[in-house]
Parts: structure tokens; sequence; C-alpha cells
């Protein structure tokens, strides 16, 4: 680990050695059922790096009274220590109040990584600690390694082409801060046995600039696709929005859900929250059905953790023929409805 | 920004390659521009554009000033060269104060969700963070209602309506306003009246060691190849559609991995 030379940085960075902090954090965003999954997947690369370093876990939660009870999940999927701040101000989240307790709290314990979950919730509120901090953060990361010699962390993230990772540190300043879509780290087991400490604090949140006005929860009766075991999805090869409606046939005899590619989405015929990419959703289906989907790399970016992929395009020199499981070279309109045909023969039989 | 479909990462440095890459405006931006400009038409005052990029950037403003923008101001130096977000938002946020400084109180300063280069959405919350003003991500509407600003917004399952004192930063949702056209008095406006201003460091007064690369926590240490999942690939061409379902069928209900998923499609479970 190399010493920081004061002279060197810049003026605003308040000037500390990287060897003064320990710990890997991840912050807990809480949602109406407790703790949001996407953050205790972050307890996954927490333990791989943690591990690495030679140093705790330590899961931090931002909550309004009675918050405390969520500590031991965060323990029993892999946590050593959760430290708990419980306000009323913490009812509501808004970035910036529940920002700046994570900025106090990093203030006094110095750990020297802290991960979020890249959440609508977690972009907003990630990059405003790490500025407040003056520190850096590397955003949508998909891997994380630890550097030997220089104990720094590398924060491993695919930029635009997709196909390529940049491995990106933080030589000068800690904590080091990283963000991981959902679902590109899986949940760690809920092991009942395992122990950990409970730490309360006492910090007192700013009151809130913004005001939430009202919310209403959009009624949504469909799985979402980062949850089906089953998907299939269109690009712009379906040629209208008719084609959605005869792979949302196939999707319901197969018990899945209907996604698509960023073309189908930019055509309006099927809806943001189901694009599935780089910047769109990962998904991590048992079966991807591509229907029409050429197979770009920021595609086939959201689906590596599928198990099985098939292809159905009547291009057989589209990149995704190479990067499914199963191919076939057909057209889709003919194809789809007589799987639907035999599906549904089979059912009977 | 550089166009990113053309983009190449140069593996020694770790940098974006820009030689001969054209100079395109970040499409999520419109969207932001596009709401500065309703605003604008609906409640007064005067929009102004700000970029930090090197001189190609100066494309971006004359196609936002065709828009309908009533001024630009582009954040130019070497010095600004290799930032990341920490220093980007830092040239951003000093701009801004800057240009308070030369036309008066700015109320709201809006961004696009995130770019579709390296795509952070970092930004926002960044110049947010150093100004100290109320922030919020994700706007699709926006209205000024008693010297506040309004705001909804969509996240997972829910709307959200927010209430923000100005002044204010916002970031506005990914096709959430359609960008008006450019028009032929817009172009002459951007040719005769030259309506922008290019900035130095020297002007900002900036520490040089905060800005650039210099300021940047972040480095990129190495690019690699993302390594490939192995894939079956087997490509068939059917004879006719039936022959595809079934080899297809056949296929998945002899994997193990899917076996069980079909067998309980098919007779429930
Ligand atoms: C920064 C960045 C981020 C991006 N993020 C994403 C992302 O998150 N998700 C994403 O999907 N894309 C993303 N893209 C876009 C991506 O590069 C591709 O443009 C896009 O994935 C292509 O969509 P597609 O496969 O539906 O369309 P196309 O590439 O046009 O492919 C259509 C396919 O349909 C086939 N076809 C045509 N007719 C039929 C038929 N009758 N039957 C069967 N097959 C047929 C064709 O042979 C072709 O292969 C991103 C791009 C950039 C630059
Ligand atoms: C491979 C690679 C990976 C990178 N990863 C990271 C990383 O993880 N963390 C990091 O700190 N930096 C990273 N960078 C550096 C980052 O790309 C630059 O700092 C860039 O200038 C910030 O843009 P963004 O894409 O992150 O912006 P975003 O935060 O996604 O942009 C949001 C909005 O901010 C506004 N905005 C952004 N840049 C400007 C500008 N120059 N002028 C005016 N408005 C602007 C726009 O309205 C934009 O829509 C990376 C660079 C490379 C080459």
């Amino acid at each position: 680990m190399g010493r920081v030379d004061c002279e060197k940085i810049c003026s605003l960075w308040p000037c500390e050695q990287p060897e003064e902090f320990r710990n890997v954090w991840v912050v807990a965003e809480l949602d109406e059922r407790g703790i949001s999954e996407a953050s205790l997947q972050m307890l996954t690369p927490a333990r791989r790096i943690a591990d690495k370093l030679g140093e705790d876990v330590v899961g931090v939660i931002a909550g309004p009274p009675g918050a405390s009870r969520l500590a031991g999940e965060m323990i029993e999927r892999g946590a050593d220590e959760v430290i708990v701040v419980e306000h009323e101000r913490l009812s509501e989240y808004y970035p910036d109040v529940v920002g700046s307790v994570i900025v106090e709290l990093s203030l006094k314990y110095k750990p020297s990584v802290i991960l979020f979950a890249a959440t609508a919730r977690g972009r907003e509120m990630a990059p405003y600690v790490a500025n407040t901090l003056k520190t850096g953060i590397t955003a949508d990361c998909t891997d994380f390694d630890v550097d030997p010699k220089t104990k720094d962390v590398l924060l491993i993230r695919p930029p635009f082409s997709a196909i390529m990772l940049a491995y990106i540190r933080t030589p000068f300043r800690r904590p080091q801060i990283g963000t991981a879509r959902p679902n590109v780290f899986p949940l760690p087991e809920r092991r009942q046995e395992r122990q950990g400490r409970i730490v309360r604090e006492e910090v007192e949140p700013p009151e809130p600039m913004t005001r939430l006005v009202n919310r209403v929860k959009i009624p949504r009766s469909e799985v979402p696709i980062e949850k089906a075991e089953v998907i299939v999805s269109g690009g712009r090869g379906l040629g209208s929005p008719e084609g959605f409606r005869i792979l949302e046939e196939l999707a319901q005899l197969l018990g899945g859900v209907i996604a698509g590619s960023r073309k189908a989405v930019d055509a309006g015929w099927i809806p943001p929250e189901r694009q599935v990419g780089q910047t769109g959703k990962s998904v991590k289906p048992i079966l991807y059905i591509a229907v029409g989907i050429s197979g770009s790399a920021q595609h086939m970016v959201g689906v590596r953790e599928a198990r099985r992929i098939v292809a159905v395009n009547i291009d057989e020199n589209a990149p995704i023929m190479r990067q499914a499981d199963y191919a076939l070279v057909a057209d889709y309109r003919e194809v789809i409805p007589a799987l639907i045909e035999e599906l549904r023969r089979l059912k009977e039989e | 920004m550089p166009n990113t479909q053309a983009v190449r990462i140069d593996p020694k440095t770790g940098t974006l390659i820009r030689q001969g890459v054209p100079s395109i405006i970040n499409p999520p931006d419109l969207a932001a521009v596009e709401l500065a400009l309703r605003l604008r038409d609906q409640y007064g005052g005067e929009v102004i554009a700000v970029t930090m990029g090197p001189p190609p950037a100066l494309k971006g403003l004359e196609h936002l000033i065709g828009m309908g923008v009533d001024y630009g101001y582009m954040f130019s130096d070497r010095a600004f060269a290799g930032a990341d977000t920490l220093a980007t938002s830092y040239v951003l946020s000093e701009g801004i104060k800057y240009i308070e400084r030369e036309r008066g109180r700015v109320d709201l300063a809006l961004f696009g969700q995130e770019t579709i280069d390296s795509s952070t959405a970092h930004i926002g919350a960044q110049v947010a963070s150093w100004l100290q003003w109320p922030y919020v991500y994700y706007v699709r509407k926006a209205a000024i209602s008693d010297g506040r600003l309004v705001v909804e917004r969509t996240v997972e399952n829910y709307i959200e309506t927010y209430e923000l004192p100005l002044p204010a930063v916002a970031s506005v949702a990914i096709r959430a306003f359609k960008p008006r056209e450019v028009t032929l008095s817009g172009k002459l406006r951007f040719k005769r009246e030259r309506p922008y201003k290019i900035v130095s460091n020297k002007d900002l007064g900036l520490d040089p060691r905060c800005v650039g690369l210099k300021g940047s926590p972040t480095i990129v240490a190495k690019v690699t190849y993302l390594p490939e999942i192995p894939r079956r690939a087997e490509v068939y061409r059917p004879r006719d559609p039936r022959d595809g379902a079934r080899w297809l069928l056949r296929k998945l209900l002899t994997d193990s991995e899917t076996r069980d998923l079909i067998l309980k499609a098919l007779w429930g479970g």
C-alpha cells in the first residue's frame, strides 16, 4: 500500500492514508417487505472481497424505529456485523437524508469499501454519498477483485461496448465505492447458525429538503422479468407489436413472461421495465427464448446468467446463433405457432 | 459526447479513442432539454445549455440552440481531460456558479437520466452534493407552483410526486419528453449571434489538482475482454415449422436443465 502524498491530491479532498480504513460495507435498501433482495445480493461480493482482504463484512441499516429487527437477516446471509441507525426521519426514503447518515457513519468507522445495489434508488443515492465523501464510485460492477500488492479493490465493469471490461481502482481515496445491478450476484444462502454483532448508532439525519407529496402503487399482475424462470423475449425481428401476442401465448403455456430487446422497447412494442440487456435488466431464467433478436453484445450481457438460451432467427449467421444453446433457423411467424400447437397437443395427451 | 456506437477504448491507457469519432449529443439529454424549453415557454426565464468537453462539443451546442435554447456554455480545457464523474461534476457545479455570476440566479439544473456511454447516472447527484441543492431523479412530469418544483416520477412499482424548493437538481427519465426539431431560425441565430461562450480553467480558476485526470479518484487500471459463457450452439435448419418445433421440444425434454420445467408447464406440479 502506497502512502498518499497530501501535497499532490486535490485540496478539496481530506488527506487520509488507505491503511486507516477497514471492512467492507453493504448498505441495506429498505422496501415494504424489509431489506431489498438486490441489496442482500451485495453480501455475496462483499464476502468475497472481505475474505481476500482479511476484513469483516458490515451491513448498514438506516431506517425507521424498529428497523433493527432486519439486522438478523444480513448476519444470516454473511455479515459479521450490522450497524443500525433508527430514526423517525428515516421512515421515508430521501437520497440525501439517508445518504447523509451513511456519510456520517463512514466518517466515524472508515470502511475501506462501500457497496450499494444499483436499483433505481441506489443509483440515486450512492453517487451522493461518494461525492460528499469526495471519493470515487464505480457504477454497475459485474465483478470485484483485490490487487494483492496494493490491497486496492478492483471494481470491474463493462463499459459501452459490453464485451470489454474495465478494471477500475481508487488508489488515493477511501472508501472505495461500487454499485452492481440487481441479479448480477446471487443471493447468499440464509444460514440460521451464523452469528454476528449488532451495533446501534445515534445519528441525527438532516431535515429533508424535498417533500414526498404522494405515492401511488402501480398495479402489476405480471411477474417481473428478473424473477421469471422462463422468458420469451422479442426483438425488432418481430416486425410489429402483434408479434408479442404470439410470444405471450407461448410464454403462458410455459409458465413464463415476455421481455424484449432495446429495439423492441424503442419501437414501443413492450414497456421499458421489460428490457433485457446492458441498459435494461439482467435476468437469470432457466430458459430464455430469444425471438427475432440478433444477439448484440449489449443484449447478451443481460442473459449471461440464463441457464439455457434458445434462439429463433431467420438468419443463420445472426450472432445469437453462436451464443445460444439451441438455435432454430426459421421464420418465427411459422415456427412459434407450430411450437404452441405441439405444446398444446402434448398437454392434452 | 463521442458517438458511442463508434468509439473504442485504448487497451493500454484505458481511455477513449476519440479520433475520427463524430461528436453527438447524448440522446437522453435531449429529453432534459425539451423539458427545459417547455418550462421556459410556460413560466418564462432562460434556458442555458452547459457542456464540459473538447472543442467538437460545440456542435452539440449548435444543435441545442437550433432547438431554441437561449444560450450555451462550454467548459473546455486540456486540464479537464480524463475526468471521472467526481471531477466532471466538480467542473459542472463550479460552472453553474460561474454562470450565476454572469447571468444571475440559476433555478433548476436538469440532467439526462444517464449517458449512453458509461451510463453511470452519477453526475446529477454529484452536482447536487457539490451545490447542496435538493435533487430528484427519473422525472417524467414537472411544473412550477408557488416558486417550488413539483415533479412526478416512476420508480419500480410506484408513481411518486415530490415537491422541491428551488434551486434544485433533477434528472429526466429516458424518453419522457420527445425533443423538438431544430428550426431554421434557430440555426441562423447560432451563426449570427453566437449565443455561447467557451470558458477555460483560467476563467474558472479551479485548482488543477481537482479537475481532469488529477482530480479523479478512480482510474481505469486495465481493460480486457469479457470471457464468453460457453453455450452448446446447436443450430438446426428445420424442414418445416412442425419439424422445428419437435426438434426444439425434444432438445428441451432431454436436457436435464430444462426437462422438469417443460414437464411442469405441460402437466402442472
Ligand atoms: C450503450 C448501448 C446500450 C445498449 N443497451 C441495450 C440493451 O440493454 N438491450 C438491448 O437489447 N440492446 C441494447 N443496445 C442496442 C443493441 O446494440 C442492439 O441494437 C439491439 O440489441 C438490437 O435489437 P434486436 O436484436 O431486437 O434488433 P436487430 O439487431 O435489428 O435484430 C433483428 C433480428 O431479427 C431477425 N429476424 C427478422 N425477421 C425475422 C423473422 N420473421 N423471424 C425470426 N427472426 C427474424 C433478424 O435476422 C435479426 O437478427 C444498446 C446499445 C448501446 C450502444
Ligand atoms: C470504460 C470507462 C468506465 C468508466 N466508469 C466510470 C465509473 O464507474 N465511475 C466514474 O466516476 N467514471 C467512470 N468513467 C468516466 C466517465 O465516463 C466520465 O467521467 C464521464 O465524463 C461522465 O459521464 P457519465 O457517462 O458517467 O455521466 P452520467 O452521470 O451517466 O450522465 C448523466 C447526465 O449528466 C450530464 N453530463 C454528463 N457528462 C457531462 C458533461 N461532460 N457535460 C455536461 N453534462 C454532462 C448529462 O446530462 C448526462 O445525461 C468511465 C470511463 C470509461 C472510459
